[in-house]
């Protein structure tokens, strides 16, 4: 598998189908032997870093401000629960089970004023 | 026979479509300034565009993917941004002048400024983004945009020498002001090739869930709905050229003497057509750039989305074209003249074609998306040619934009 051509930027679906974003990093473990891949990462701060680690920084301040502790850092899922690499990257989560969605969430909630997700 | 109905009504909407206020005010200026010298500019443009759209319409039936969707898989995110960026810059300009298009026809309807227009027309806009599916914004809209054939029938009434128009298909140089001419023929170069048009295409092709079994629809559709539409644009020009000239108008500074463009064939009722083609035409082009910013934005960074669905499946997404409607009718409220906004946007549509064309040229090959269906030496001969004219205007554009504007 070409890591950068086959993962790298796909659209990444829930076990449900549902869109939950894009790979937006990979992170490798160099220990003996090849190196592996941990895990993908997703999130703002992941794209920002791609653009350069300055604005990286500058990012994940600003997301740690608006969304507290924990919110500066990227959403990584574990390679092992990658279930399928094709045309897009299949996960064994639920969208509901990630904070990915949290922000339509409060959208749905505050300017929709449906009912949470379950 | 369902899909006979489909690809005929795919290519009537194609039609209805094409005119929006960048091809009707280029079309009207250049007949207005040259005669038919400038029809060249609309054929090539014409066909330039039937090349991409088809492009995207193959994409996006053998891949499912859309245009920035893949962008962003091919070419990683770095690019994308900065696709991304220029894309979403041109058609939040582009969509202020389709609201300003709106207002102004309701400025001819009513005589209120098209200023006090922007709100209302953009909270209409919002109101059927928000309430309507894809089929009642792509079909709905585009069959009343038909109205825009009015120009193609008064063109015919007029009788033009159709040698002359003929004459006027094939490059000239002109006899006078050759910055204008030079800067009119790059703005209807970068309203016929909008990169809006193509990538709302591929969208479109998913929405309509298109598979490989839509491949000849999708060139009958490209073909003949692009070339019907250029057509439409070719007879705005000859109408411009035969009723504005002879009367001693040489040059537009405004938009507000097109309002009487129809007036000798059709007295009061070319009135009417006019200013309901202005305003069919523009509102309709005004709800597809609002929904292409938003599919920009969801398929270049995966968000849920589709014009189908209800907003509270995909609150980005309609957050999105919510703010882009909104925030593109800010500049008209505040009183910016759309026909000078269209002029400079267009102009900045041809500058940014480099930005959104080199992909299709490495998507279109790449074996993974398309498989057996990339393009052949024709198709391929087709992009290096739009590549290179994009190359040519995005170097000439901001020149002409100082001395011919």
């Amino acid at each position: 598998m070409n890591l950068i051509r086959d993962v790298l930027d796909k659209q990444v679906l829930d076990r449900d189908q549902k869109k939950l974003g894009k790979v937006d990093g990979l992170v490798l473990v160099f220990g003996k032997g090849p190196p592996r891949v941990a895990f993908i990462e997703m999130g703002s701060v992941v794209l920002a870093r791609r653009l350069g680690p300055r604005f990286g920084r500058v990012v994940a301040r600003f997301c740690t401000f608006l969304g507290g502790e924990g919110a500066g850092e990227p959403y990584r899922v574990p390679w092992s629960k990658v279930k399928d690499v094709g045309i897009d990257v299949e996960i064994d989560l639920a969208i509901a089970d990630t904070p990915l969605d949290d922000w339509q969430e409060w959208l749905r909630k505050k300017l929709l004023r449906r009912k949470a997700r379950a | 026979m369902k899909k006979i109905f489909e690809i005929s009504l795919a290519i009537v909407t194609s039609i209805g479509g094409f005119l929006e206020i960048g091809s009707l005010s280029t079309a009207v200026q250049a007949g207005v300034g040259f005669g038919f010298q400038l029809t060249w500019a609309i054929v090539l443009g014409t066909i330039c565009v039937i090349f991409l759209v088809e492009m995207a319409g193959r994409f996006a039936a053998v891949s499912h993917h859309t245009i920035p969707d893949a962008i962003r898989e091919r070419f990683g995110f770095n690019f994308f941004v900065i696709a991304f960026l220029t894309v979403a810059i041109v058609n939040f300009l582009v969509l202020s002048a389709e609201i300003g298009g709106v207002g102004l026809a309701l400025q001819f309807a009513t005589g209120v400024s098209y200023q006090w227009w922007a709100i209302p027309v953009a909270f209409a806009a919002w109101l059927l983004l928000w309430k309507g599916t894809f089929g009642l914004i792509e079909k709905g809209v585009s069959l009343l945009g038909l109205i825009t054939l009015c120009f193609v029938v008064a063109a015919i009434l007029l009788g033009p020498s159709w040698k002359e128009v003929g004459a006027g298909a094939i490059p000239t140089l002109p006899d006078h002001d050759r910055a204008h001419y030079w800067f009119l023929c790059v703005s209807i170069l970068g309203a016929s090739i909008s990169p809006y048009l193509f990538f709302f295409y591929s969208s479109g092709a998913i929405e309509d869930k298109w598979d490989k079994s839509y491949l000849w629809p999708n060139r009958i559709i490209a073909v003949l709905g692009m070339s019907f539409g250029g057509t439409i644009a070719v007879g705005a020009l000859i109408v411009a050229a035969m009723v504005f000239r002879p009367r001693g108008i040489e040059e537009l500074s405004a938009l507000y003497p097109v309002a009487l463009i129809l007036t000798p064939q059709f007295a009061f009722w070319g009135f009417v057509l006019v200013t309901a083609s202005i305003g069919i035409a523009c509102f309709g082009a005004a709800l597809e750039l609002a929904l292409e910013q938003a599919y920009l934005v969801a398929q270049g960074f995966g968000w849920n989305w589709g014009e189908d669905l209800p907003p509270a499946s995909d609150p980005g997404f309609n957050l999105v074209h919510t703010a882009a409607v909104f925030l593109s009718a800010l500049p008209i409220a505040a009183g910016l003249d759309p026909f000078k906004l269209t002029n400079f946007s267009m102009a900045l549509t041809a500058a940014s074609l480099p930005v959104s064309v080199v992909p299709f040229l490495f998507l279109m090959n790449d074996e993974v998306f398309v498989g057996e269906f990339r393009n052949g030496w024709f198709g391929n001969a087709g992009v290096l040619f739009v590549i290179a004219l994009g190359f040519v205007l995005a170097v000439v554009t901001i020149p002409l934009q100082v001395f011919g504007s």
